[in-house]
């Protein structure tokens, strides 16, 4: 009887198109990735109505506590006692690039008074565009 | 005459690539945050000492209670109400100033509320988008009384 040779298969994982997904996902990541200036904890408002904001815009928080936290949108944002030193910071910010975007980052919950400060030191510190962050409203928001 | 034939391998190393290229996918899953960066514009008017001077009568003045009830033109009103209360005064004067006044007290988020339903008149049938205008309370004092 004439047997077969057996022919050896070694075995591997084809692993040459591995780098090319790798760096599909980091081109992704480096493209979607925003280093967040602000971390402060709010449950925004929601609205139907929510426009992309520009990258790199200064941030205003206000807590549910109605602290107050300011970001140019380069650094970590700091904790300021009063609105006026908001409208110091804008003030220095709108001097360097007056185009800034400031983003009014406030929990639902706060007091309009605490906004109202922290709006009418923008527009004394002539910021032309801000954007009221908010999540996305649904039907089932009412 | 004999030729060298032990020529150098001439292959780029690539085996090590797969992994340099996972550790900054690593790198970057661990420091993306999805957070939300959408939002309402709120383009502010220019802070001018010598503002256009409106009269109460001309526009509609829509106030906020710190329970989140409406006082439109002094009548209570809810917040779908607005744009149907709203379309044939603004079709006779597409310029005519909406203005939002909340109470100090108000929570933000009913203001919110309020500018959101009102930037959506176009979307209601209105021709023009509304002449919304949120004066802050240092513009009231300076300027109402």
């Amino acid at each position: 009887m004439k047997l077969k040779a057996t022919i050896e298969h070694k075995p591997n994982i084809p692993t040459a198109s591995m780098a090319d997904i790798a760096f599909l996902l980091i081109i992704f990541f480096m493209l979607t990735i925003t280093f967040e200036v602000d971390k402060t904890q709010v449950v925004l408002p929601k609205t139907t109505l929510r426009y992309e904001i520009p990258k790199q815009s200064a941030y205003v928080s206000i807590d549910p506590n109605g602290r107050i936290r300011v970001s140019d949108g380069n650094e970590q944002s700091a904790l300021v006692s009063a609105a006026d030193e908001v409208l110091s910071m804008a003030a220095g910010v709108i001097a360097m690039d007056p185009q800034k975007v400031f983003v009014v980052k406030s929990d639902g919950e706060v007091s309009w008074e605490k906004v109202d400060e922290v709006i009418d030191a923008l527009k004394r510190a002539k910021v032309r565009d801000v954007y009221l962050l908010s999540d996305q409203r649904t039907v089932t928001d009412g | 005459m004999k030729l060298d034939r032990d020529r150098p391998d001439d292959e780029i190393p690539t085996s090590s690539m797969a992994d340099i290229a996972f550790l900054l996918i690593v790198f970057f899953m661990i420091t993306t945050t999805f957070t939300a960066t959408r939002g309402l514009d709120f383009a502010l008017p220019e802070d001018d000492d010598d503002p256009p001077v409106v009269e109460k009568e001309e526009s509609v003045l829509i106030e906020i209670l710190p329970t989140g009830e409406l006082i439109v033109d002094q009548d209570p009103m809810q917040l779908h109400e607005i744009i149907p209360y709203l379309k044939p005064k603004l079709e006779r004067n597409p310029k005519k100033p909406v203005i939002i006044r909340p109470d100090t007290a108000t929570p933000y988020k009913y203001m919110v509320q309020v500018y959101d339903e009102l930037r959506q008149g176009e979307d209601h049938g209105l021709a023009e988008p509304i002449n919304i205008s949120v004066p802050t309370q240092r513009e009231i004092q300076s300027f109402w009384y």
